[in-house]
């Protein structure tokens, strides 16, 4: 380009210098950053055994509704006709009227399979990810709701807002190519 | 009927066992007697085996799977893959094209409708289809954090954080000019740009520099990404935030019809970095290529007040006198620089610790009371974490110092900062023609079609 054309003078010289410097500084920082390693995107996830159903998951998300929803470890599951995950404590009779339902938005499925099982699974589009249902199953029941970061919403931001603001830092950077911290196999 | 029978005996068998979990035999016996009121009796069967499972439950699994005689399958729940809209490769080599064409159209074509188009394409791209992550300015903190610890970062961010800064070494600020969507989004609502004075300029040109300095030592301290966090826009490229955030990013456009680009001179603190390479730019931006005539036509129509006056050599008398200055400038420059140390190591403790998370929680256990329960969900996490008041202790006070040494040397080196662009002004060299100033200029090409010279070699 034309501003090579000017003659080698000591100022040309000196600007060249002082450009090589600043560009081999950026390059270094880069090189100690990434180590040259070929290192993949990470996601954002949440630990569930930090978690403490504090709420904020549903309300904290740049997106609404939010990007963790709630999400069932089968293999965890008592199957309990009583499941303290879907019915509130005080619900006046054990059926699926939505009054007798921990859900806000109704967003547990229940199914019978044999007497006296029953199977529970989210019907994901309704779940806001308040986690009352994840609290109750914690406290009472066998633990095997719990809450997750669904990777076909989460935008992943470079600074998670939910994260800022969780109470029990349950939010951790995981490798993209793994990117669910399932409690059933942890 | 055996059934119920044995689950029965298993039930009072196992019964001395779980005493302590009377929460849950509370929770049983309920079910029970509502089975037993409602004449339930397939529900009293099934509380009942329910109940004995409990019973015999331990601590992580107090009801165990059951073995289903009609040979139902355990299903396993779906987890959606990370659905990324391009590789990480793409995204790099997106953004190496669009420098490339940016710098093409800045210093080849020269005509500010294409850097215009060309920006909005960017936009849409990097803006609203990308959604701002991740982004140079935010890949400072990773960058900076990668580089603390020596290793870790994705190639893809480190990209992202170098590529811009090696252009603007080359060709000055081309990302300014079309790349970067916040500056395009910006560039959009400037309708009547007023003069910003001189001195309000240089005051508020630190605010950039202070947000590098502090919330890198932010970052660094581990209580998260400052710099995101200020970042008005983001909200606005996705089309789905917290109100604040909304009105944020909508108060800044409107402001920018009247101050240009608000978020690029007065926030960005990539455009720190940037500057420092423009300064050094290879092939700087002109205003024209041919021999300006100083008619003074595109001082009016730079909307960030980046075209430089022609200026004389002063007089000996008053270089003299800007000698003067100069000593007691560079006498004043260790009082800045152990001021703002000092100012820098009161901030990092009362100020930026507090926003660390562990500080956050000794803080909120101090201040729990068992009737604030509910206010304070971290003290319920630390004691679900196994954390005493006297270890949190220790490590807010450790964490705390940290940010005071962290924040005294930001500090540091925003006074020798200050005391450089106040030097700066002291020195004068001759200036003949308008020129673009380096470290200003957005490269956002309203200069072109303005300057008489460059119509002129268009016809």
């Amino acid at each position: 380009m034309t501003g090579s054309k000017s003659p080698p003078t000591r100022r040309n010289l000196l600007s060249w210098l002082l450009r090589a410097g600043t560009g081999s500084v950026v390059a270094a920082l880069v090189y100690r950053a990434s180590g040259f390693h070929r290192s993949g995107r990470m996601v954002w996830q949440l630990d569930p055994r930090k978690c403490i159903q504090c709420g904020k998951c549903e309300t904290a998300c740049v997106l609404q509704p939010s990007a963790v929803k709630c999400t069932h470890g089968y293999a965890m599951c008592g199957y309990c006709k009583l499941c303290f995950g879907f019915f509130k404590p005080d619900a006046p009779r054990l059926d699926e009227a939505a009054e007798n339902q921990i859900c806000p938005t109704g967003a547990i499925a229940r199914k019978f399979i044999e007497a006296p099982y029953f199977e529970y699974s989210i019907k994901e589009p309704l779940c806001t990810g308040c986690g009352l249902c994840v609290k109750s199953c914690a406290n009472f029941g066998n633990g095997s709701l719990y809450l997750q970061v669904r990777h076909d919403r989460c935008k992943n931001c470079n600074t998670c807002r939910i994260a800022e603001l969780c109470p029990a830092q349950a939010f951790v950077r995981v490798p993209e190519e793994s990117p669910y911290l399932l409690k059933e196999k942890l | 009927m055996k059934l119920v029978v044995g689950s029965w005996q298993l039930a009072v068998g196992r019964w001395q066992s779980t005493v302590g979990n009377i929460k849950k035999n509370i929770l049983f016996l309920c079910d029970l007697c509502a089975s037993v009121r409602k004449k339930n009796f397939v529900g009293l069967l099934s509380s009942l085996l329910c109940g004995t499972f409990a019973m015999s439950a331990q601590a992580e699994s107090r009801f165990p799977q059951p073995q289903f005689d009609t040979g139902h399958v355990v299903p396993e729940a779906y987890h959606p893959s990370v659905t990324a809209v391009v590789s990480e490769g793409t995204d790099v080599a997106l953004l190496f094209v669009a420098l490339c064409v940016a710098t093409w159209l800045v210093h080849r074509v020269r005509s500010r409708f294409w850097i215009l188009a060309f920006s909005l394409l960017c936009l849409v791209w990097f803006g609203f289809v990308r959604q701002g992550c991740f982004c140079p300015i935010g890949a400072i903190q990773n960058v900076a954090v990668a580089a603390w610890q020596g290793g870790g970062l994705a190639w893809g961010i480190a990209a992202f954080f170098a590529l811009p800064l090696l252009f603007a070494l080359l060709f000055g600020r081309v990302f300014c000019s079309a790349v970067c969507p916040l500056g395009a989004l910006q560039d959009l609502f400037i309708v009547r740009p007023l003069r910003v004075p001189r001195t309000v300029n240089a005051v508020l040109r630190l605010i950039p520099l202070i947000v590098l300095l502090f919330g890198v030592v932010y970052t660094l301290n581990g209580a998260g990404y400052l710099i995101c966090r200020t970042d008005p826009f983001v909200g606005l490229f996705r089309r789905s935030a917290p109100l604040p955030l909304l009105l944020t990013g909508m108060a800044v456009l409107l402001l920018g019809m009247v101050i240009a680009r608000p978020y690029c001179r007065y926030f960005c603190p990539y455009a720190v970095l940037l500057e420092v390479c423009s300064r050094l730019a290879w092939e700087p931006i002109k205003i024209t290529k041919a021999t300006c005539i100083n008619c003074r036509l595109c001082v009016g129509v730079c909307p960030v007040e980046a075209v430089e006056i022609p200026r004389e050599i002063p007089s000996a008398s008053t270089r003299a006198g800007r000698f003067r200055l100069f000593v007691r400038l560079l006498l004043l420059a260790p009082v800045l620089v152990i001021a703002l140390t000092c100012g820098g190591w009161l901030a990092g403790g009362t100020l930026l610790a507090p926003a660390h998370p562990v500080v956050k929680t000794y803080e909120a256990m101090v201040q729990y009371t068992p009737e604030t329960e509910a206010l304070y969900p971290a003290v319920e996490a630390a004691k679900k974490q196994k954390l005493t008041r006297e270890l949190l202790e220790v490590q807010a006070r450790e964490i705390t110092q940290r940010f005071r040494v962290g924040s005294a040397v930001a500090g540091g080196i925003l006074g020798l900062i200050i005391a450089l662009r106040i030097l700066g002004l002291s020195q004068l060299r001759r200036r003949a023609e308008h020129e673009a100033n380096r470290t200003n200029c957005i490269a956002c090409g309203r200069c072109y079609p303005a300057c008489p010279k460059n119509v002129k070699t268009i016809q």
